[in-house]
């Protein structure tokens, strides 16, 4: 890992396993901090990032990049922004060359921005207006469980709010958040890291530093009571309910407990709740979830985050009934804390899972990236593993017992719209 | 945890000019650097006595074991009052054995570090699951079991019932889904290919019975493959695979057969799928392409990568790029054992159908009538090279590919064979496959929204505005 005079952090990871590299740039701004009367604008500034600059114009990225052989994308989530991009190795220096480029400046251009908000919209109606159950779990949750529009808005932006967008705020996002000192890019792949630092202070080291945004505080005021509420869909067939509990801050010390208990309760159908809800009490039809979930790991989060369940019932099963058989396992993780075997095997079902994501370069690069960005090093990516097997079932019992508690959640229950008439058989 | 589905998968693409000519390259970027070709994987092949193939790929690295099992049969050979009932094979496979019932099968699996997938297709249902190396045998062990001696309990089949069918009714909700199974409808007709999922009555009429049935039928060492990928000694594997599947005999029955070849260009006419409250239309053009074998295979995938398989691909350039119509447009070639599709999709805002269907129609009947340019020719070849490179990165992948080409009639070596013929395809190779397969006219067309809204804004196509099937 290196720092260049410019503020930017390079992690360099060699994988001489194909003849290929994965490349992420991260830079530490996400929903989080997007101004307010302006939801959704971190993710639609996100898709300018791939508009043009004055020196590479509008179609240049794609064309080095999918020419090169490889594939790009982005991610916005709530603390950071991604740039990824996977190629055959012979086309390392352009694309570096490109992600350099783009962390200069932009092609601030109107048309652009009204371009890529049609396409923004349409995105949000694909994945949320078009979709059953429109990502409540995701969206409506937070926002019923935190106070602060930091963490409590919707992330995919008002319509009104993404039609506001102005080319000014554009250049005022990117000064401000899209700095040298606020990223952090990780190259993994067929490298040698000497070879890639020289590369790094040929491309970026020439991009002049500029002040990097101190972090605003994003605390939440303490919940007192249990938050619950309903809501209507117009496309589900089935009802669905999501569950979130406040967590423990990053790297606190309870939060490798709630990682690990997240799992045991969601990962498969080995999971807790699969198993209770599913399975024995035959009350649910799917269960999803974790901490963080699903829009991050639980071990990549800067401020409030949730541990989110979202189950899908059947129609014939009242809301309290499937609260009551979720409490229920709840109530017996709490008072009676895992098994060793039970720890044993989340822990190497999560230790397996982390390997297949280390394996792919570009997903190694991400998680490098992230690491750095939260915490100043990487040393996490390649630790997590062997560090989960030091939580206990003590630590796991009263991690539950202590947050896993009635006052600490909120419950949004979603039910079809006219569900009694379509159970009749009436159609809609 | 990759439960995310694409409703949160935020994929964002690069753009392009939408004009014919070409973006000029900045002259301070740098050229590509030296190619260094993706070395295909060193498959140690092997067959047991019992007729069961084994294909073996040594790989260092983390310490894990990508193991995928492919078993010939799936919905293509279900019976024809039970459609879908590989399907429901799929949901159960792992609720019992003689020995263990359904919550020590997961728990053993997740102590070995893995979640079973099980994909019914058309053609087979392939078990595929990735471990730590450390627990590889105790996989092997489950594995074996679930093949050779699941027992379909009854109360699980009762319950996998339910949750199969609401499920469905899930998946009815989705306009994807929706389109899909419309679209097989009309393209294959008769062909057992039409089958894309169980249905309520299937469901509801399958028993334990039947399941008990086709898996006696279709899991027998003969049509059997099973790969593993990851950082072993192929010797070692070898043995441990052979004291866990040796003992299997195959059944003396002729094994399940493959439906014949089908490519009969469907009626080019609009299917119209109501989805009452839809806020977009779901326009999917379907026609028949090229199967995985035939030697057209690869210049028909460069076609689709210029048409509508890339970022920069011309279709994306001018309904999302230009005219900011849709997210997420694409076009991909499906192959199956008997049948190839070329199937484009777009899910475009209401006010925007009728232009968005109009841009379709026309990007394709451009691919017939104008050849790609030699800058949109070196890209898509490019980009097909490196991006099989890239999604073979990691051993759960090089074993899933591994197990599809077996299932359609290939060997390993289709891996090292495709970048080859992808480089040396032509323009006149490119010509010559749009022109057998993307032709407009030979499309049918499926349209998933509000009714009246697709029913008025797709009339003045003149097209036959049909109900779906």
């Amino acid at each position: 890992m290196k720092k260049l005079s410019n503020g930017l952090t390079v992690v360099v990871s060699e994988d001489h396993s194909a003849p290929t590299f994965g490349i992420c740039v991260s830079y530490g701004i996400g929903f989080r901090l997007e101004p307010e009367g302006r939801t959704g604008f971190a993710h639609l500034f996100e898709h300018l990032m791939f508009e043009g600059t004055p020196n590479a114009p509008k179609g240049v990225l794609d064309r080095v990049i999918e020419g090169g052989g490889g594939a790009n994308n982005g991610d916005t989530r709530y603390d950071y922004t991604e740039y990824i991009e996977t190629a055959p190795i012979s086309a390392l220096d352009p694309v570096l060359w490109i992600e350099a480029d783009r962390m200069k400046t932009l092609d601030f251009s109107t048309k652009n921005l009204d371009n890529q908000r049609n396409v923004v919209e349409e995105e949000v109606r694909v994945n949320v207006i078009n979709q059953p159950f429109g990502l409540f779990f995701a969206i409506d949750l937070p926002g019923k469980a935190f106070d602060t529009y930091p963490n409590a808005h919707n992330f995919y932006g008002d319509f009104k709010d993404l039609d506001a967008a102005k080319i000014e705020d554009v250049k005022a996002f990117y000064e401000k958040y899209y700095t040298p000192g606020n990223a952090v890019i990780a190259v993994v792949g067929d490298v040698k890291p000497d070879d890639v630092y020289a590369k790094m202070e040929r491309y970026f080291a020439p991009i002049p530093s500029r002040p990097t945004p101190a972090k605003p505080k994003v605390d939440e005021p303490p919940q007192k009571t249990e938050r619950r509420s309903s809501e209507t869909d117009k496309l589900a067939k089935v009802p669905g309910l999501a569950i979130g509990y406040r967590m423990p801050p990053h790297r606190s010390p309870d939060a490798l407990a709630a990682a690990v208990t997240g799992e045991l309760l969601h990962n498969g159908q080995a999971s807790r709740l699969y198993q209770a809800l599913v399975k024995d009490k035959q009350v649910a039809l799917s269960v999803d979830g974790g901490v963080n979930w699903p829009l991050g790991t639980p071990f990549e989060y800067a401020g409030p985050t949730l541990m989110t369940s979202f189950i899908v019932y059947p129609p014939n099963v009242t809301e309290d009934q499937l609260v009551a058989a979720y409490d229920a396992t709840i109530k017996d993780l709490a008072e009676n804390g895992p098994t060793q075997q039970d720890l044993d095997r989340i822990v190497a079902k999560m230790r397996s899972d982390m390997y297949g994501n280390l394996e792919i370069p570009i997903s190694r690069a991400s998680a490098l990236s992230h690491a750095v960005l939260f915490d100043g090093n990487f040393d996490s990516v390649y630790q997590l593993p062997e560090e989960l097997s030091k939580v206990t079932a003590a630590q796991v019992k009263a991690f539950a017992a202590k947050y896993l508690v009635s006052t600490n959640r909120t419950i949004i229950n979603r039910v079809p719209v006219g569900a009694a008439e379509k159970e009749k058989g009436a159609g809609q | 945890m990759k439960i995310l589905t694409i409703a949160c998968v935020f994929l964002f693409i690069a753009a392009q000019l939408p004009a014919q000519k070409e973006t000029q390259l900045p002259k301070d970027l740098p050229a590509y650097g030296p190619e260094r070709p993706l070395s295909a994987p060193n498959v140690k092949i092997a067959k047991l006595d019992n007729g069961l193939t084994v294909w073996l790929v040594s790989e260092p690295g983390f310490p894990k074991v990508a193991f995928s099992m492919a078993v010939r049969g799936g919905l293509a050979a279900d019976p024809s009052d039970r459609p879908g009932l590989s399907q429901m094979l799929g949901n159960t496979i792992d609720q019992g054995t003689k020995t263990l019932n359904a919550k020590q099968i997961a728990q053993q699996l997740q102590a070995a570090g893995g979640d079973l997938n099980v994909s019914p297709s058309k053609d087979s249902i392939i078990l595929s699951i990735g471990v730590l190396s450390a627990k590889r045998d105790d996989a092997l062990t489950v594995m074996s079991d679930l093949v050779r001696n699941a027992t379909f309990p009854d109360a699980e089949v009762t319950l996998a019932k339910r949750n199969t069918l609401d499920q469905l009714r899930q998946q009815e909700s989705q306009p994807s889904f929706l389109a899909g199974r419309t679209m097989a409808k009309v393209l294959f007709g008769d062909h057992p290919y039409h089958v894309t999922s169980a249905t309520e009555q299937s469901i509801k009429a399958s028993t334990a019975d039947d399941l008990r049935k086709i898996y006696a039928e279709r899991f027998r060492p003969d049509q059997v493959l099973l790969v593993a990928v990851g950082d072993f000694e192929a010797d070692g594997m070898l043995s441990a695979v052979k004291s866990r599947f040796a003992e299997w005999k195959a059944p003396s029955t002729v094994p399940v057969t493959i439906p014949s070849a089908t490519s009969t260009a469907p009626q080019h006419a609009i299917y119209v799928v109501p989805r009452p409250g839809s806020v977009q239309t779901t326009l999917e053009l379907g026609s028949f392409g090229p199967v995985r074998s035939a030697e057209d295979f690869e210049a028909a995938r460069v076609a689709n990568a210029i048409f509508g398989g890339t970022f920069g691909s011309r279709l994306t350039r001018n309904i999302r790029e230009d005219k900011g119509y849709t997210y997420s447009p694409f076009a991909t070639l499906q192959t199956y054992q008997a049948a190839g599709l070329l199937i484009t999709r777009a899910d475009v805002r209401n006010a925007v159908t009728a232009p968005s269907l109009n841009e379709m129609l026309y990007e394709l009947n451009r691919m017939v009538t104008t050849s790609p340019t030699e800058e949109e020719l070196r890209t898509a070849k490019r980009f097909l090279v490196g991006i099989e490179a890239i999604q073979l990165q990691s051993r759960g992948a090089v074993s899933g590919e591994l197990a599809r080409l077996w299932v359609n009639g290939l060997s390993p070596d289709a891996i090292g064979a495709y970048g080859k013929k992808v480089a040396a395809t032509t323009a006149e190779d490119v010509d010559t496959a749009a022109k057998k397969y993307f032709p407009a006219a030979k499309t049918a067309i499926v349209a998933v929204g509000e009714e009246k809204v697709v029913r008025d804004a797709l009339a003045p196509f003149g097209l036959p505005l049909l109900s779906a099937p």
